[in-house]
């Protein structure tokens, strides 16, 4: 079976800004895959490339097989949740999924239109138009809208960008749903922790390069280091550690390679047990192994 | 979700014919009432008040001239807007980039769109058809009857398409709402009002006689005209001859615009 997504050498210039600079990954099917970046890295030229909204300047990009160039015979393969919600003035929320199943040749789709208006929570809004909607109920529009024609790729380019809490989670636990089912996910998104959350892979885009592709917890684990805070009773000038980075009041705290085990530090202690009171670990997050990248990049 | 069977031939075309049908549907005031007091006011002041002192032919009352101009001027003018607007408040909305990221060909969007701008004007064209025949009959107590009613509805559908693309071209073009309605006031009602709506055109002085040739409105109101009396100032066969190939410009120019766009928001 073809990947859902292969990129090669893929190229994207506007005036003299390489937005785009010969960038090439491919996603394994199934795959929930994170496109990570600042603003201004790519991700959206990239994505507009894949829904030939725009056109590159070289380079191939073929959705599970099929160039997204020959004449838009990738179109019906994908389904794109766009970053900036739009309007449809006249027309209300059911209609607006009934043009757009149109749009890709499904003549009656109402039982897939119920059920995204049923999961997206839009069924109480289904006979308003669309500027009276929120900008919250105009972003879930858009996931239907992407959703209509069981796209087998999904690309969400920061669909989760000023939507409240209660909407994010019901949209991951729905990706997972979709994922579950077998439709391949490419997120781009500013929220790390979803990314860490729900990408198996994750490629860092910076300056239209992409200059890391790694799996999710690889990355981390390389990347960053755990944090072991603990509480000790008692006197704590005389502790030494390679790895003791802050006495402060009764907490030390360590930072140690994400293998390094807390015993092994406990031990190497040697504390008495009843001095040692707790023991709190953070580990390193997705968005400390992006931090870690960035700096490094510029 | 299982994929679901896609039939890319006629749903997608129809689909957005049938959704730019809706959108002027939708605003019905603004769709045929304007077009409707428009031709009444026309009809009241020129048809009623100043045709008693025009004379333009001794076959036909001004009233019966002026009926057919007005009734492509309301076409012409529908079908452009109907098209223009749209594409301008999907500009503005955000959603014209749909068009650019479903299964809709080059083609079908061009021909969906210039259809349903060519109904629009259809329909407007009918109104202003029956408020004419409404005063035609007042003033002459008669009926006006149609000479050559296939002719009539072959220049009122070309007429009404290639305006319509038009107004695709334009709309496309377009950077605000401000150029659009640039391109109407100062292109297309000088235009209009130039095409010989009011008047014949022997009427004008031999320059602007010469320079009117060039105005493909000239070709779609005496064609409509020749369709409605059985006369006109240029002869059906060169009417027929450039509405075709207007039409056929602009449907080129329309094809273009939808290929290379833009199609972002405003």
């Amino acid at each position: 079976m073809a990947n859902p997504l292969e990129i090669t050498g893929l190229t994207k210039t506007y005036g003299k800004f390489k937005a785009l600079n010969n960038v090439s990954f491919h996603m394994e099917p199934g795959e929930v895959f994170g496109l990570l970046g600042p603003n201004g890295a790519g991700k959206t030229s990239l994505i507009s490339i894949l829904t030939t909204l725009i056109t590159s300047d070289g380079g191939t990009a073929r959705i599970f097989g099929v160039d997204v160039s020959q004449d838009g015979k990738s179109k019906p393969l994908v389904g794109c949740v766009p970053q900036e919600t739009i309007s449809h003035g006249f027309f209300s929320v059911e209609e607006v999924l009934h043009f757009h199943s149109g749009y890709y040749g499904i003549r009656n789709n109402q039982k897939q239109i119920d059920f995204l208006l049923d999961r997206l929570g839009l069924v109480e809004h289904r006979d308003k138009r669309v500027r009276q909607l929120s900008g919250g109920m105009k972003r879930r529009l858009l996931i239907a809208k992407a959703l209509v024609h069981k796209p087998r790729l999904l690309l969400l380019d920061e669909p989760t960008a000023g939507v409240d809490v209660g909407l994010r989670t019901s949209l991951w636990s729905f990706v997972r749903e979709l994922n579950a089912e077998g439709v391949s996910v490419l997120l781009t998104t500013h929220y790390l922790e979803e990314a860490e959350t729900l990408c198996k892979r994750v490629g860092i885009l910076h300056k239209g390069q992409l200059f890391k592709i790694e799996k999710t917890q690889t990355l981390i684990d390389s990347l960053t280091t755990r944090e072991i805070h603990l509480k000790v009773a008692g006197d704590l000038s005389g502790i030494e550690h390679p790895r003791l980075v802050e006495k402060k009041g009764g907490d030390l705290v360590f930072k140690v390679p994400s293998h390094v085990v807390v015993g092994d530090v406990i031990r190497e202690l040697a504390l008495a047990p009843e001095r040692l009171l707790d023991v709190h670990i953070r580990e390193g997050s997705l968005e400390d192994a992006f931090v870690h990248l960035i700096k490094d990049a510029q | 979700m299982s994929a679901v069977t896609v039939n890319l031939t006629w749903v997608p075309f129809f689909t957005l014919f049938k959704k730019e049908v809706m959108r002027f549907w939708r605003v019905i005031a603004q769709t045929l009432l304007i077009p409707l007091v428009n031709s009444t006011l026309y009809l009241m002041i020129f048809g009623v008040s100043l045709g008693k002192s025009i004379q333009v032919s001794t076959d036909h009352p001004y009233i019966a001239f002026l009926i057919p101009g007005l009734i492509m001027m309301g076409v012409l003018n529908n079908a452009f807007q109907n098209s223009s607007s749209s594409i301008a408040t999907s500009k503005f909305h955000g959603d014209l980039e749909d068009l650019r990221t479903v299964p809709l060909t080059h083609m079908q969007i061009v021909c969906a769109m210039s259809l349903a701008g060519m109904v629009r004007g259809f329909v407007v064209g009918l109104v202003t058809y029956s408020v004419g025949q409404a005063f035609f009959y007042v003033t002459q107590n008669d009926w006006m009857i149609i000479a050559h009613p296939l002719a009539l509805v072959f220049f009122l559908c070309v007429g009404g398409f290639a305006f319509s693309a038009l107004g695709i071209a334009i709309g496309f073009s377009s950077k605000s709402i401000d150029q659009l309605s640039a391109v109407g006031g100062f292109i297309l009602l000088p235009l209009l009002y130039l095409g010989g709506v009011f008047f014949p055109l022997t009427k004008l002085h031999p320059f602007w006689q010469a320079l009117s040739k060039v105005n493909p409105m000239l070709y779609f109101i005496n064609g409509v005209r020749y369709g409605v009396l059985g006369t006109s100032d240029v002869s059906a066969t060169t009417c027929v001859f450039f509405s075709l190939a207007s039409v056929l410009i602009a449907f080129g120019l329309a094809w273009r615009a939808v290929k290379n766009g833009p199609y972002t928001r405003w």
